[in-house]
């Protein structure tokens, strides 16, 4: 009943608004212009991440075009929108394979990539996947799809190892149940097990829910040092506020899905002295300097957590369709396959056998005055 | 903590979730009482009420200040505007709708929501809104609880929500005239009863008091989205079946009696919150399988 009824909304909106968007953008193609496809929520709770994403894909197309664009075709994007939500996902993969797109960057929520996957997959179609880093996505790529974040496993390697140096004994792990919130609390709690540390509590709560002071209670019960909290944002800065609303006084972390600005807006002072597990993100990244100016100027505000990434994905892939020289699916994988450490925005790129990004790139941040902060 | 402040804790936790519970129960027991409908798009009155309040907020907050004295006319103005809100929906959408089948009212119920939850969605893009507000974070730790001065205001404000409600629905001639429509509509028209008028009351004073648990919850959770109505809806509908549908003091205690449950059962060893809901709605199976008038509700013979 739940899932229908949102699903029913939402297909029913991002139809439209997908509808309108393809027809709009009919005229303007040019029989022989690339398409690529984006596959990021532009609706939903995490919407904010998908439409950054989808702004740096814009910036990067726009650039490449105003050099000439790729084997001389101008660049297309097509928008399809995951919606953070698998069922969304897919209808929004199916439609983008049946537009004959040579690529797809994208991919946030790795619940929602995860059984894209297969689609892009069947049609051979290469994927650049920019935020999504759940390692259940591992085992399901075809070979087709190219992770250009580190994945949860770096990420764990990394709480682990802070949380450690920061004399954390007990830590409470919540998680939303969703593949990647999921994926990164089983591998944190077997990491931290393994160092010999107590894992206090490992809870999973429902998405969309408000209230947690029940939760609250049950973690002030068990008196863990550390709170580390998997999932996304939006529902992180309600718990985080109702944490220190409680009186929960210790440590509070949180994972790259929820190294976002409007936490502090919705936790507000709670959210002050909380760590976040992160890829750099554009203020942190020397490169992004004259990417970050752009994108304020475009959009009128900083560009979010993905961005320097997913421009990095869209970069990626024109890199490869040049080395490739054709639009043909097969010769581009290769090419991507290939990449062999250039540096980009976020740094330099090359993949492990398993196509993730071979190198961890994760960085801790801190919440001081309402942004996020170094904290190393 | 030792088990008893924990316990004592949770008593607190429950009632607060209570408290939003059971001014959203209200509603639906108040229009399922006049006009026997289930009215599925009360949540989403909920969601709009809390958008209506963010934005009366965001109006005066500069002036009034954010704290709870300028959420209390946020609240105040949300509730007028959803009241008035509510009586057209009644008009407009279920009024023409009285004399058709049971169901056929209660499928334009699902369209009216659908129609609430899309518009702000569209409005909104589906992205959360963070509802700024200067709430503090104080409170009184008693023993090893604690209570934030913010949970007092809020149960406070719904239980003298609760209690103004009860006085006009039991001391009051527009509160005889709802009790006499939900029994009778026919003799009420007989005794001159404008019953047109009372059921729009009821539609304003059932959609006003979810237009405050709504701003309240968003100013005390501090986001807001299209979305935040339909748990809470099903959720309030479990607590009006709890307390009997149709009876106001049973969707009082309803609310309070799931709220404490919801509470309680996260604690209960080997269960994670993750089976919180599953409780809730296993005790609306229960309830409606084994006594399906609730608590306080009287047995009658036709039911939807």
């Amino acid at each position: 009943m739940r899932i229908t009824r949102r699903t029913l909304a939402l297909t029913a909106f991002a139809g439209a608004a997908l509808g309108g968007l393809s027809l709009a953008s009919l005229p303007a193609a040019a029989q022989d212009s690339i398409t690529i496809g984006v596959q990021v929520p532009t609706t939903g709770p995490e919407a904010t991440y998908g439409n950054d994403m989808f702004n740096a894909v814009k910036i990067a197309a726009q650039e490449i075009n105003e050099k000439g664009g790729l084997l001389g075709r101008q660049i297309e994007l097509t928008a399809g929108d995951s919606a953070c939500d698998p069922q969304q996902a897919v209808n929004a993969a199916s439609k983008l394979a049946s537009q004959d797109v040579v690529g797809v960057v994208g991919g946030y929520c790795s619940g929602a990539t995860l059984p894209t996957l297969k689609i892009y997959g069947d049609a051979n179609i290469p994927f650049v996947i920019t935020a999504s880093n759940s390692t259940k996505l591992i085992p399901a790529n075809p070979g087709n799809a190219f992770m250009i974040n580190s994945t949860g496993a770096d990420q764990t390697t990394k709480a682990v190892e802070f949380m450690e140096s920061k004399g954390i004994e007990s830590v409470a792990i919540v998680n939303q149940g969703d593949a990647y919130s999921q994926d990164l609390a089983n591998l944190t709690r077997d990491a931290w097990e393994q160092a010999g540390k107590k894992v206090a509590a490992f809870e999973t709560v429902n998405k969309g829910e408000q209230d947690y002071s029940a939760l609250v209670t049950k973690i002030k019960a068990a008196d863990p040092d550390a709170v580390f909290w998997t999932a996304y944002y939006a529902d992180g800065g309600l718990l985080i506020r109702q944490l220190r609303q409680g009186g929960y006084r210790g440590t509070i972390a949180v994972g790259d899905g929820s190294n976002s600005p409007k936490l502090f807006e919705i936790a507000g002072r709670a959210a002050e002295g909380v760590y976040a597990f992160s890829n750099p993100t554009a203020e942190f990244l020397p490169k992004a300097k004259s990417f970050s100016e752009t994108y304020k100027k475009q959009f009128g505000n900083a560009p979010g957590p993905y961005a320097p990434l997913t421009y990095d994905g869209m970069m990626l892939l024109a890199w490869a369709i040049e080395k490739a020289g054709t639009t043909d699916h097969g010769p581009i994988i290769e090419a991507l396959a290939s990449a062999d450490g250039q540096e980009w925005l976020s740094g330099p790129i090359s993949f492990t056998d398993e196509n993730t990004l071979a190198r961890s790139n994760f960085i801790v941040l801190e919440g001081k005055g309402g942004e996020w902060a170094l904290a190393e | 903590m030792s088990l008893t402040d924990i316990l004592m804790q949770q008593l607190v936790n429950g009632l607060v979730l209570g408290s939003f519970y059971a001014l959203v129960a209200l509603g639906y027991t108040m229009i399922f009482g006049v006009i026997k409908l289930l009215n599925f798009a009360h949540g989403d009155v909920y969601m709009v009420g809390g958008f209506v309040g963010f934005g009366v907020l965001s109006a005066v907050g500069g002036t009034l200040g954010a704290d709870w004295g300028g959420i209390a006319v946020a609240m105040f103005l949300s509730m007028i505007a959803m009241g008035c809100l509510g009586v057209v929906i009644e008009r407009v959408a279920y009024h023409p709708m009285l004399a058709a089948p049971r169901l056929s009212i209660l499928i334009t119920a699902l369209a009216v929501s659908l129609v609430l939850q899309n518009s702000v969605l569209t409005l909104t893009d589906g992205q959360i809104t963070a509802f700024r507000t200067d709430l503090g974070f104080g409170g009184l730790e008693i023993g090893h609880v604690f209570i934030t001065y913010n949970q007092m205001v809020l149960v406070g404000t719904a239980a003298l929500l609760m209690i103004a409600l009860e006085t006009f629905v039991s001391r009051t001639q527009y509160g005889r005239a709802m009790r006499a429509v939900s029994i009778d509509k026919d003799m009420c028209r007989l005794m001159g009863i404008d019953v047109a008028k009372v059921i729009a009351i009821t539609f304003f004073i059932g959609s006003a008091l979810a237009a405050a648990a709504g701003t309240m919850a968003g100013a005390y959770y501090g986001s807001i989205w299209y979305f935040m109505g339909f748990l809470i809806g099903l959720k309030a509908f479990t607590a009006a079946v709890i307390g009997g549908i149709g009876s106001i003091p049973g969707a009082m205690a309803g609310g309070l009696i799931l709220g404490l449950l919801e509470a309680f059962g996260t604690q209960i060893p080997g269960i994670g919150s993750e089976w919180k809901d599953v409780f809730s709605f296993s005790i609306l199976i229960l309830v409606l399988v084994f006594k399906p008038t609730g608590l306080f509700g009287k047995s009658e013979t036709e039911r939807m």
